[in-house]
């Protein structure tokens, strides 16, 4: 394995885990307002589901950017 | 798909509209509106309950109370399931003869069930108690065996911690100074924890010793009255003989109870029943408009059961109840309350579409595109025949064993989601992971999802999304043209443009579509995002790109199928080197088995969570028009 490969390894991870770090954090905060919020109104899971959904779109983007610098980026390497 | 609705007027005499209420609510297809807050026709004000009416209302909410007291006591005498059919074959009577049933069956079963519960809280407490004393009792007899009851003179035994025991003296002393001579205390200490003593005192000093054994916070053991004057051998053998009839008393008055029950408790329920539907038609009655002779109802219901209820009323209430149907305005037509009636195979999904919210009358019902959707996006992600099977066999249970709708339900919901899986389980080629493979050869129908061979399954996960999202803009201007929302339609139209002119230069760039074929995708691009831009106003020209931007992520965001697919791939994947790994076999099964296991639960949720968000977030905001009221007919209660 040759250095750009390791590179582009580390670029790939980061790009993951720094998006997974970021929904973390989101999640977190939102989950912790939505369970609040559905002991006083039970009604509320299905918008506070999506609520709690909506960062994930983070982790999938940054898994986007990791794939493509593997398959593309790996490819031509 | 949402059921049609009428706005219908009914129409007749005073002197029958309780008739008409009790038909209305039987027949439970009426959504009863405030006639006040209908806004065709002359203004009615609305019925009040008069002095009567309303004394009958208290003293039928007074009445059931009582009944539920006593029949919340009675063994059924039927299966309570059975009990909804036997209501709706009832006649029912009215207001009178209701409360004349509810006091003549509170005078038949009230002394005889209120003697019966007494008498078995009264054994149940003895019992208890008696089982105290014994325990107690077991333990101070060495130290008290054979001391007589002396009539003037009290016993108390109690038992304290050894540790404790030095405060017997004191007490012994302070007995001393109370009664002087007139008293024995035997000490002894019965086991490494526990010291007893017994106290002879006379019975006129009670009071103060009593007094001094709180001063010391020392609670004595004290003896039923009724064993007042025998010996504690005697008094234990007394116990023991009581404790050994209390059973079959209790038992006795459980049978009494029981043939009370088949007595009444059939008759005492369909009765609660009715007089809950009573009082609910009284206070519906607040809702009817009213003159000096006539009353005016005004509600929603659906279309097709308009002419029943013309015909009910005409034959059980009379003919000049009059039943109208209203013309009703397009803007008016959004205030319908909304029924969904689908498919007994997409019903289940109604409810995940209504987590969020119903869509407004007139408006789409997602749910059909749901219940093709949700499972074909969950099956994409677990992706595995023996995973898939385990999820039919769970939903089979269910709706073999389970009685509750949520839970049959979500059975239903698995039911197509293990069939998917198992469909994409073949088509990839997986039997718990690799295993499939590795035991009988299973290939996959078209790839693996592993290695090298993933690129085409993200383009696949990408693909299903793009079309998804198309399918949800076009089903968005269909409905903007229907309504003739210009705005709408501008928009929606310019959104789907734009998607697939990103998608087409993306297609030139990978070198599928030949270079020649830039300019036109350009062109299409721009004219997406000009008429995306029109309803925008000035800031068109800025939002516009971005809200472009936001559509191609829309997109993207399916890639999680594939991802969320692959990590579930890879656990399994980790499950079956484990049993490798593993020395001993049995050991290595057991490993694989639970990670399997874990693999499987991770996988229902998280592609539960990913199929219902992709809706949710990606999909309906297309189309979706929210808004919806549920529509909750004047029916009768569930027995």
């Amino acid at each position: 394995m040759d250095i750009n490969t390791g590179l582009l390894a580390i670029g790939a991870a980061l790009a993951v885990g720094l998006a997974a770090l970021a929904t973390g954090w989101a999640q977190g905060r939102i989950g912790s307002a939505g369970a609040g919020a559905l002991t006083e109104k039970p009604e509320l899971f299905g918008s506070i589901l999506i609520m709690l959904a909506l960062p994930e779109t983070l982790v999938i983007l940054g898994f986007a950017v990791a794939a493509m610098i593997i398959l593309l980026l790996g490819a031509g390497g | 798909m949402l059921l049609p609705m009428s706005k219908v007027q009914i129409v007749g005499f005073k002197e029958r509209l309780e008739a008409t209420l009790r038909v209305i609510q039987r027949l439970g297809t009426l959504q009863v509106q405030d006639v006040t807050e209908h806004g065709q026709g002359p203004m009615v004000p609305r019925l009040a309950l008069d002095a009567k009416a309303k004394a009958q209302r208290d003293e039928i909410n007074l009445l059931a109370a009582r009944l539920e007291s006593f029949a919340n006591v009675l063994v059924p005498s039927i299966a309570p399931t059975s009990l909804p059919r036997y209501y709706a074959a009832a006649t029912r009577k009215n207001t009178e003869e209701l409360i004349a049933e509810a006091n003549h069956l509170i005078d038949a079963l009230g002394p005889k069930s209120q003697e019966l519960v007494l008498r078995r809280d009264g054994l149940e407490a003895e019992q208890t108690s008696l089982i105290r004393y014994q325990a107690t009792l077991r333990k101070v007899l060495p130290l008290a065996a054979n001391i007589p009851r002396l009539a003037g003179y009290e016993i108390l035994a109690l038992l304290i911690e050894r540790r404790s025991s030095a405060v017997l003296e004191s007490v012994r002393q302070k007995l001393g100074e109370l009664v002087g001579d007139n008293f024995d205390v035997n000490v002894r200490h019965i086991d490494e924890q526990t010291t007893a003593a017994i106290f002879v005192f006379p019975k006129e000093r009670s009071a103060e010793v009593n007094a001094l054994f709180g001063q010391q916070s020392i609670s004595p053991l004290r003896l039923p009255q009724e064993l007042a004057g025998t010996s504690l051998t005697d008094t234990l053998a007394a116990m023991e003989r009581r404790l050994s009839e209390i059973p079959e008393a209790i038992k006795s008055v459980e049978v009494e109870l029981r043939q009370l029950g088949e007595s009444w408790w059939f008759s005492v329920r369909l009765l609660q029943a009715e007089m809950r539907d009573r009082v609910a038609q009284m206070e519906v009655v607040g809702m009817v408009g009213g003159t000096r002779y006539a009353f005016v109802l005004v509600g929603w219901m659906p279309q097709r059961n308009v002419e029943d209820l013309k015909k009910a009323l005409a034959q059980r209430v009379g003919p000049e109840v009059l039943v109208n149907e209203f013309r009703v305005s397009r803007e008016e037509m959004k205030q319908a309350p909304v029924a969904l009636a689908n498919p007994p195979v997409v019903r289940p999904f109604e409810f995940l579409v209504a987590l969020t919210a119903l869509p407004r009358y007139g408006a789409l019902d997602p749910t059909p595109l749901m219940a093709f959707f949700m499972p074909l996006f969950f099956g994409l992600i677990l992706a595995d025949i023996a995973y898939g099977l385990v999820l039919l066999l769970l939903a089979t249970l269910t709706l073999r064993y389970c009685r509750k709708r949520l839970y049959r339900s979500l059975a239903q919901i698995m039911l197509l989601c293990g069939f998917w899986s198992i469909l994409f389980g073949i088509i990839f080629g997986e039997f718990l992971g690799t295993l499939g493979h590795r035991l009988f050869h299973l290939e996959p129908l078209w790839m693996e999802r592993s290695g090298a061979t993933v690129k085409p399954l993200f383009l696949f996960a990408v693909a299903l999304g793009a079309a998804h999202v198309l399918l949800g803009f076009m089903l968005g201007i269909w409905q903007a043209l229907r309504v003739k929302g210009r705005k709408e339609l501008s928009e929606r139209l310019g959104k789907f443009i734009a998607l697939i002119a990103v998608f087409w230069l993306a297609a030139v760039l990978a070198g599928t579509l030949p270079r020649d074929l830039t300019t036109p995708g350009i062109v299409a691009l721009i004219i997406g995002i000009v008429l995306l831009s029109i309803p925008m106003g000035w800031l068109g020209g800025i939002l516009a790109p971005l809200e472009t931007l936001g559509i191609v992520s829309n997109v993207l965001s399916y890639l999680r199928l594939a991802a969320i697919g692959l990590s579930s791939f890879y656990l399994a994947e980790v499950a079956n080197e484990l049993y490798g790994v593993a020395t001993n076999v049995a050991v290595g099964t057991i490993i694989a088995c639970l990670l399997h296991a874990l693999n499987l639960a991770i996988g229902i949720v998280s592609a539960t969570i990913a199929s219902l968000r992709l809706h949710y977030v990606e999909f309906f905001p297309k189309f979706f028009e929210s808004g919806g009221v549920s529509f909750r007919p004047f029916k009768e209660t569930e027995v």
